[in-house]
């Protein structure tokens, strides 16, 4: 007996897959996206929520970032 | 998009998914590639017919390859593909293979049977003959000859390069719409021909409300060094000819003849039929040849001609002399990431202005600065860290080349700004997706060691791990691996 399921794989750096595992875990996209932890860098996660899960990360990125320098008045 | 040659697990970072939108590249091929892309064999066979051509291809074969065609040259039979692979070592295996697959996929040869049932290598008849007519001479004279008589005003090679770059910027001018604003020479319009061949290339789309507006393609076209820009804009002018009526062979035989031809020298247009005068107007419009009056029968070809395909080998030698053809360079990038940009051309200005945030403008300098935001924003519009890198590259100030830290590193900008231009770039990409299909609770090992093997023998695996027993199988490769793991099952396992 074997279990197949659709989805789409995500490989990306540890730090990126802790934040995707809070974003599960917290609900944070609604519901629950990911299908399978497969290990420290690559996840499983459904195809539909890609999209949202994008827009989400670039939100973090700007969140974290600061200007290098002030402009002037 | 997937990419099924890589190896087991390389596929995984290979394959964008197709679920990311991506914006449509401008795509840059070089003279193989357009060949292979655009051609079809029996348009190839017609391209033969030109021993330009031939010789143009001939020179852009990898190194083996040349070897091959030059040793079955003059052989009048076809040459077993045994004896062939046996020319090289085994250790040169993989660039042989490299090369038997570019000869075969340009059709410069084709596989025949020889008695014996022997598979044997057969260059193409219309290939070997142009390839032996410009070894050994012969056949049709070339269209353009060399002018009998002196010029009366012979024109040196500052002059023409200075006037192949006003032409060239014309077009340029007019993408970024500061054609009609900067008065002078430089401000003559472009002909409606031209603007097809922008409109064709997907450099510029007519726009119902602005008239006609360049594209992403465009801005990334204008990063571009000066050489690329006109190849890349021949090859899609050679696109558009067929429809005006002008036959791509001839055309593309006449650019190589021209790319073949010595900076300085004049030629003689005698004996062209009307369509190559034609083509050669248009090239005169680009600044790829000279000439002072239309009916002249006489035509400078400019360094833009030359060695248009080959863009290494071209660089290797006419560096020194490029480099005083292209302006000189005006960008100051600081580690504070400011950049000043010595210049009062709106072309400069506007291209800048694709990736750093103005600051100020003066008459003859404009100050701006390389933010997060102002790159980020550059990348999404399709542009690469690397074309923003090469393109500050190319127009650092001489100034900048005299920084200690330039002479010990080949790169002139400083070293945090590069970094952190890469970074932003990679910080899009954390994460890259592919579409598959998770394999898991395999009953036994062997099961899943069968299935895995399988997966990868296609070249379909993307990821597994033997100790939880999953694997990930790309999206198309699901039904494949499904059909042997129903037959797998049913056989007993």
């Amino acid at each position: 007996m074997v279990n197949v399921m659709k989805g789409v794989l995500v490989e990306c750096d540890p730090a990126m897959k802790q934040f995707l595992l809070h974003l599960d875990e917290k609900l944070a996209l609604g519901r629950k996206f990911i299908i399978q932890d497969l290990d420290e860098s690559h996840l499983f996660i459904s195809t539909d929520i890609v999209e949202v899960l994008q827009a989400r990360v670039d939100e973090l990125m700007d969140r974290i970032s600061f200007p290098l320098h002030e402009k002037d008045p | 998009m997937a990419d099924t040659k890589s190896g087991r697990f390389a596929s995984s970072s290979a394959a964008i998914s197709p679920l990311v939108q991506s914006p449509e590249n401008l795509e840059c091929k070089n003279f193989q590639e357009y060949l292979r892309t655009r051609q079809t064999p029996e348009t190839l066979e017609k391209l033969y017919n030109y021993p330009p051509i031939c010789l143009a291809v001939y020179r852009e074969l990898p190194e083996i390859a040349r070897q091959f065609v030059i040793r079955i040259l003059f052989v009048d039979q076809p040459v077993p593909q045994a004896v062939v692979t046996s020319w090289g070592a085994q250790r040169v295996a993989k660039e042989q293979m490299e090369a038997t697959s570019c000869l075969t996929a340009l059709c410069v040869w084709r596989v025949t049977a020889i008695p014996g049932g022997l598979a044997a290598w057969e260059l193409s008849p219309t290939f070997k003959k142009s390839v032996r007519q410009v070894l050994l001479g012969g056949g049709k004279p070339w269209a353009m000859t060399n002018t009998l008589d002196k010029d009366s005003k012979p024109r040196d090679i500052t002059f023409l390069d200075s006037y192949a770059m006003s032409r060239w910027r014309c077009v340029l001018h007019y993408m970024v719409g500061t054609g009609g604003r900067n008065g002078g020479t430089d401000a003559e319009a472009i002909s409606p021909d031209a603007v097809r061949i922008l409109l064709h290339a997907n450099l510029m789309k007519r726009d119902e409300r602005d008239g006609i507006t360049i594209t992403r393609q465009g801005f990334q076209f204008l990063l571009l060094d000066t050489r690329a820009q006109v190849w890349h804009f021949m090859l899609q002018y050679l696109e558009t000819c067929e429809e005006r009526g002008i036959s791509l062979p001839e055309c593309l035989s006449m650019l190589f003849q021209l790319s073949f031809s010595t900076l300085g020298r004049d030629y003689s247009s005698e004996g062209m039929n009307s369509q190559m005068l034609t083509f050669l107007q248009h090239l005169r419009e680009f600044g790829l040849v000279f000439q002072r009056k239309r009916k002249e029968g006489r035509f400078y070809p400019t360094r833009l001609a030359l060695n248009v395909t080959n863009k290494d080998a071209a660089q290797a030698s006419t560096t020194a002399d490029e480099e005083r053809m292209q302006e000189r360079g005006y960008i100051v990038v600081e580690t504070n990431y400011r950049v000043y940009a010595y210049t009062d051309s709106q072309l400069q200005v506007a291209v800048l202005g694709l990736f750093t945030e103005l600051l100020y403008r003066f008459p003859n300098l404009v100050v701006g600065v390389l933010t997060r935001d102002s790159v980020r924003q550059a990348l999404r519009g399709g542009i690469t860290a690397e074309q923003i890198v090469s393109y500050l590259e190319q127009y650092a100030h001489p100034n900048m080349k005299l920084v200690e830290s330039a002479i010990q590193s080949k790169s002139c900008l400083p070293p945090t700004v590069v970094d952190q231009i890469k970074l932003w770039e990679l910080e899009r990409n954390r994460f890259t997706y592919t579409e598959g299909v998770v394999y898991n609770q395999f009953l036994s090992q062997n099961d899943f060691v069968t299935l895995r093997d399988y997966a990868q023998s296609i070249n379909m695996l993307v990821w597994q791990n033997e100790r939880t027993r999953t694997m990930v199988v790309q999206k198309n490769g699901h039904d494949d691996v499904k059909r042997y793991w129903k037959k797998y099952s049913k056989s007993g396992g």
